[in-house]
């Protein structure tokens, strides 16, 4: 039981939904401000324990924000899309695999894939969330709709602190633009204590290769490390060479020289997260090239 | 806009194990609550009601779902199987008897939500392997830590082979 009183409602378009978000709930409650329910992993629990008391939860589910499709340039995922749609999406394998391989090893187990969302894991903006690194790394455009209209940013920008979105009061989050990385290999490699533990650090990596093998571009994030996805520029280490093992290993370096304000809870000191950062960011990048290489034998094939 | 529940009890309409059923329930009730107080199944157990044990775990239209991570108003007039939903006629499914088999649970609070896990596993793939397996149950914890006997029980229901149907598989 939620030991507030709270008005719920869920209206049936966007526009419902933010119109209630910005207007005051009924006398009766006691609780201050609206708040958006999404998948609810995080604000029903939040709410349970009195951490969070809105007047007013407005629901999501019937705003039609569900899903992922694929468009021209690449793909369009609804803020309530939930780990079981991408899962299930030839789209996500086609344009962004790496979304594919976050949401396989999400934690919490089977249950919480057709019940948790990417928007809502994103807005929640938790350090130790596969989600928010994922997103960064595949340079995705989020979009959110408030009384004044919509605006697209890039989605690192989201992420303004740790449990702390960018949101503006009585805006909504409704999704991203994830651009194709169809053709670049990709990597996600993801440290944690255990099977049902949270992730200590992950690292999502992009490599795409020219012709002969030349790296041609790189992309790497580095998540649960800092209190917000750290991408790390590792060109100099890669782009233009051939990479083998010694400039991976020189990238991973760049990686864990990054981390100077490490993340720090009681799943692992950040002292720990700043020594793994490195041997992490080498797995997912091994990963990637990897995956790369395959993808040109295909081509070629 | 639907009428405010604030303060209000709510007439809950949920299809519980087959049968249509209306309880009356707080508004700020979790699904979890509202089925344990509301319609007075108690199959899913109340245990961290932070999404992190499983133990609440039933299937909301179809899927599995973790029952605290629900607001009930939120389900107005949805298909919900708990545990007292799984046995027909009193005969226990497959993955009952080979927990039963396998001596898979001590205390029996994990075990609604592990049978929930094991089957929507089964239903995705098979013949899974000990990976599988253990991966599909990440989201339940078994305090008696008796994921040895668990991983047993859900690997002999493979392929849809029943337990009792094994050379050797009779009660120990």
């Amino acid at each position: 039981m939620i030991p507030h009183r709270f008005d719920y409602v869920a209206p049936d378009s966007l526009a419902g939904c933010i119109e209630a978000l910005n207007t005051a709930a009924p006398a009766g409650g006691d609780g201050e401000d609206a708040r958006v329910l999404a998948g609810g992993t995080w604000v029903l629990p939040e709410m349970s324990r009195a951490e969070s008391r809105p007047a007013r939860l407005v629901d999501l589910r019937r705003a039609g924000l569900g899903g992922v499709t694929g468009t021209g340039s690449g793909l369009s995922v609804g803020a309530m899309c939930t780990y079981a749609e991408l899962l299930a999406s030839p789209d996500v394998l086609r344009h962004a695999p790496l979304l594919h391989t976050m949401a396989e090893g999400i934690t919490g187990g089977w249950a919480l894939r057709s019940q948790a969302t990417v928007g809502g894991s994103a807005v929640s903006a938790r350090p130790q969330s596969d989600v928010p690194g994922a997103l960064v790394a595949c340079g995705a455009v989020a979009r959110a709709v408030g009384p004044e209209g919509e605006r697209r940013f890039p989605v690192a920008e989201l992420f303004a602190a740790a449990m702390h979105s960018s949101l503006l009061p009585g805006e909504v989050l409704t999704g991203f633009d994830v651009p194709s990385t169809a053709g670049a290999g990709s990597g996600y490699v993801k440290l944690k204590r255990g099977g049902s533990s949270w992730p200590i650090a992950t690292a999502a990596a992009l490599v795409r290769l020219g012709d002969e093998g030349v790296c041609r571009q790189v992309s790497l994030v580095l998540g649960a490390v800092t209190a917000t996805p750290l991408r790390v520029d590792v060109d100099a280490a890669l782009v233009g060479t051939t990479p083998g093992d010694d400039g991976v290993r020189e990238a991973a370096h760049l990686a864990g020289a990054a981390v100077d304000e490490p993340w720090d809870d009681l799943l692992a000191p950040g002292s720990y997260r700043a020594a793994v950062a490195a041997p992490i960011a080498r797995r997912a990048l091994t990963m990637a090239l990897v995956a790369a290489r395959t993808t040109i034998q295909e081509t070629r094939a | 806009m639907s009428d405010p529940t604030t303060t209000s009890t709510v007439d809950l309409t949920l299809t519980v194990n087959g049968e249509r059923r209306t309880a009356a329930v707080d508004g700020r009730a979790l699904l979890l609550d509202a089925l344990r107080d509301g319609f007075g199944v108690t199959g899913p157990k109340s245990g961290c009601r932070t999404g992190d044990c499983g133990a609440c775990t039933v299937r909301v239209e179809g899927l599995i779902a973790k029952s605290c991570l629900r607001l009930a108003v939120a389900e107005q007039g949805a298909q919900v199987q708990t545990l007292e939903g799984l046995a027909t006629d009193g005969a226990l499914t497959p993955l009952q008897s080979a927990f039963w088999e396998n001596n898979a649970f001590q205390c029996g609070y994990c075990l609604s939500g592990m049978l929930f896990a094991a089957e929507d596993l089964l239903e995705r793939v098979p013949s899974p392997t000990e990976g599988q397996i253990r991966e599909a149950i990440s989201g339940n914890l078994c305090r008696c830590t008796g994921y040895d006997a668990i991983v047993d029980a859900i690997a002999s229901c493979a392929g849809g082979e029943r337990p009792n149907d094994r050379p050797g598989g009779a009660p120990a």
